[in-house]
């Protein structure tokens, strides 16, 4: 079960309805969910609560606020070991063009994955089993 | 005179000559005057224009040739005879020479010198018509020369680029703004201008040159150029056809269109925003409906019936966005019928406080209102106006803190009405104070988090006040509070 491996999941979202409602798909499946509206108090409770995943809204403040908070945690010795997926709706349709499939693109973000909105939970426990047990 | 045959000089010595040739010419139709002598001859001869003059070549004070040489100086187009009984091949030369059209020996017939002055009357129509010829080739020709300047002088002041490229690829003509436009200096008239040419531009031109049949039409192709500035152009390429129908070349017209570029961008980019805020709610309400909905999610009641209520509110809040993206389409688009009425800002600020009353309430926030005596009613649409109040006071509740103050003025000065909305709230950075009025900007900072808008309340207020020729100013300091300055005129026309 992936839920032994990752137990705590940190999401963070300026979105309070998206949060409330990702939080619930994820705490449906069996894991601990730590909730953060801002990429502020989400580095904050990253710190404090080292969570075993983090899923991080791409747009939040800022444009790249998401980034930012990805790219901090990241840096950290914890950040390292965990999955990190960035969520967004910023598809083609929006006029964002947004993706990780290149090569210089994967590396200057440093995100483990792009999840889309609205989230898709057997979506994200593929994209996390994928991660543990590579 | 239109029936006179024409006017005649005759200048002979021998008095029944001179009276002769006089009466029989008048019987004629001809008007003649007549002088005995050469000095006369001349005097006559010179201060009048004739059609022909008869000299007698011997006359005792100036001779015949003398009298011929100075009419022919100062009326050149007087045909004159030389009338002789000393005829001589030398003197008929000479006479030629200086001017004389004709030689009538003496002495002479009724009917032969008649027939001479009738071959002189036709050689000084055609002396005439010749010179009307000519005056008028020479007009022509300047009236030309002035309309070839005049074209060319328009061509070269033209903001569009013109270049005229032959069959050969060579160029034909261009003028200063083509050369500015490609930012060039290396056009040559006569050089095959294909290759040097921007590729978009060459390929419509050599598609032209290679098909079979004209068709009198442009082809239009945009393209940027990237010098120090990009820039846009677009190129209509039409063909130029040979009277025959052949192909004679192609004209190319350049066009800038970096200014329509831009607003392409800006609107796309508006549309792309618009795209995502019209996304997010409907995310949100979808997020909660597929968590209802699924059955494997063991969702209680009350949870239910919150991500209900929640739904609700994200519903409401697009119905809010959409009327306010169709309050700007109408004012972007001037489609919006106004009812221009006299009116009284004090009296729509009571009203608007009414209506958020219950917010007010809500967050304990104490309303003041100055309003100075007299204050003049203003030209205006009442809805426009009610929709700047209530989007100025509603935002001063919103952004307030609990138990805060709103203070509103109301003032006029000789050609404004001044509106200020002071609060209490949490100010703004002076980094957001210019994107205020742009749409979807939401101060977005620790203190506005879980405050709703549409992003689009402040852009619409500015609309409106520029729409009545308005002034709107924003003062604020962070953490102490947001002054907003509306000075609508009085009469805007």
């Amino acid at each position: 079960m992936i839920t032994d491996k990752i137990k705590k999941i940190l999401l963070v979202d300026d979105d309070i309805d998206l949060l409330e409602q990702n939080k619930t798909l994820v705490e449906s499946k069996g894991f601990n969910v730590i909730t953060a509206e801002s990429s502020e108090e989400g580095f904050e409770k990253f710190k404090k609560e080292l969570p075993d995943a983090a899923i991080i809204d791409l747009i939040m403040e800022q444009m790249d606020s998401g980034f930012v908070l990805c790219y901090k945690i990241k840096k950290t010795e914890h950040g390292k070991k965990i999955p990190v997926f960035m969520l967004t709706s910023a598809t083609y349709e929006t006029g964002f063009k947004f993706s990780t499939t290149s090569k210089e693109e994967k590396e200057w973000i440093k995100c483990d994955g792009v999840l889309n909105k609205p989230v898709v939970i057997e979506d994200l426990i593929a994209k996390l089993e994928n991660f543990v047990y590579q | 005179m239109n029936n006179c045959k024409g006017k005649i000089l005759i200048v002979d010595d021998e008095k029944g000559l001179r009276l002769g040739t006089k009466r029989l010419l008048e019987d004629e139709g001809y008007i003649v005057s007549a002088a005995e002598n050469g000095t006369e001859g001349i005097q006559l001869g010179t201060n009048d224009e004739f059609d022909v003059a008869v000299i007698d070549l011997k006359m005792p004070d100036v001779d015949g040739l003398d009298v011929l040489k100075a009419i022919k100086q100062e009326r050149p187009n007087t045909v004159c005879f030389i009338a002789t009984a000393f005829a001589s091949y030398d003197t008929a030369i000479q006479a030629t020479r200086i001017g004389a059209f004709g030689y009538i020996p003496k002495p002479f017939s009724p009917e032969e010198f008649i027939y001479q002055i009738e071959l002189g009357i036709k050689q000084r129509k055609l002396i005439i018509d010749a010179h009307r010829l000519e005056q008028e080739r020479e007009k022509n020709l300047l009236e030309l020369a002035n309309e070839k300047s005049r074209l060319n002088a328009i061509i070269k002041s033209i903001n569009e680029g013109v270049i005229v490229i032959n069959t050969n690829g060579e160029l034909a003509y261009f003028n200063y703004s083509a050369i500015k436009l490609l930012g060039t200096n290396n056009l040559q008239i006569g050089e095959n201008v294909l290759e040097f040419l921007p590729k978009e531009i060459s390929d419509i031109v050599k598609k032209i040159f290679l098909s079979d049949t004209i068709m009198l039409k442009s082809y239009s192709t945009e393209l940027s150029l990237k010098s120090e500035n990009e820039i846009f152009l677009e190129a209509a390429c039409t063909p130029i056809p040979n009277p025959d129908g052949s192909l004679a070349g192609v004209v190319i017209i350049l066009s800038n269109i970096t200014e329509y570029k831009k607003i392409e961008i800006i609107k796309n980019q508006f549309v792309s925003m618009v795209a995502h805020e019209l996304k997010t709610p409907l995310a949100a309400v979808q997020g909660f409906l597929n968590i209802i909905k699924d059955e494997s999610i063991n969702l209680p009641p009350e949870k239910q019936k919150e991500y209900i209520n929640r739904s609700c509110q994200r519903l409401k809040s697009l119905t809010d966005l959409v009327n306010d993206l169709l309050d700007i389409s109408r004012l972007e688009l001037k489609t919006k019928h106004r009812e221009i009425v006299d009116v009284d800002l004090a009296e729509i600020v009571n009203a608007t406080i009414q209506m958020l009353e219950l917010e007010i309430a809500k967050r304990e926030i104490k309303v003041e209102r100055n309003v100075m005596d007299n204050l003049p009613p203003i030209k205006a649409d009442v809805n426009e106006i009610t929709r700047v109040i209530t989007n100025l006071l509603s935002n001063a509740i919103k952004y307030n803190k609990p138990n805060g103050m709103i203070t509103i003025d109301l003032n006029f000065s000789k050609n404004y009405v001044i509106l200020k909305v002071k609060d209490t709230g949490i100010g703004l950075k002076e980094e957001e104070k210019n994107k205020l009025f742009s749409e979807f900007y939401r101060a977005k900072n620790e203190k506005t988090r879980g405050i709703s808008g549409t992003g689009l309340g402040l852009s619409i207020v500015k609309r409106i006040v520029d729409s009545y020729y308005g002034i709107i100013d924003v003062e604020s300091e962070y953490g102490v509070g947001t002054t907003f300055t509306v000075k609508l005129p009085i009469n805007p026309n």
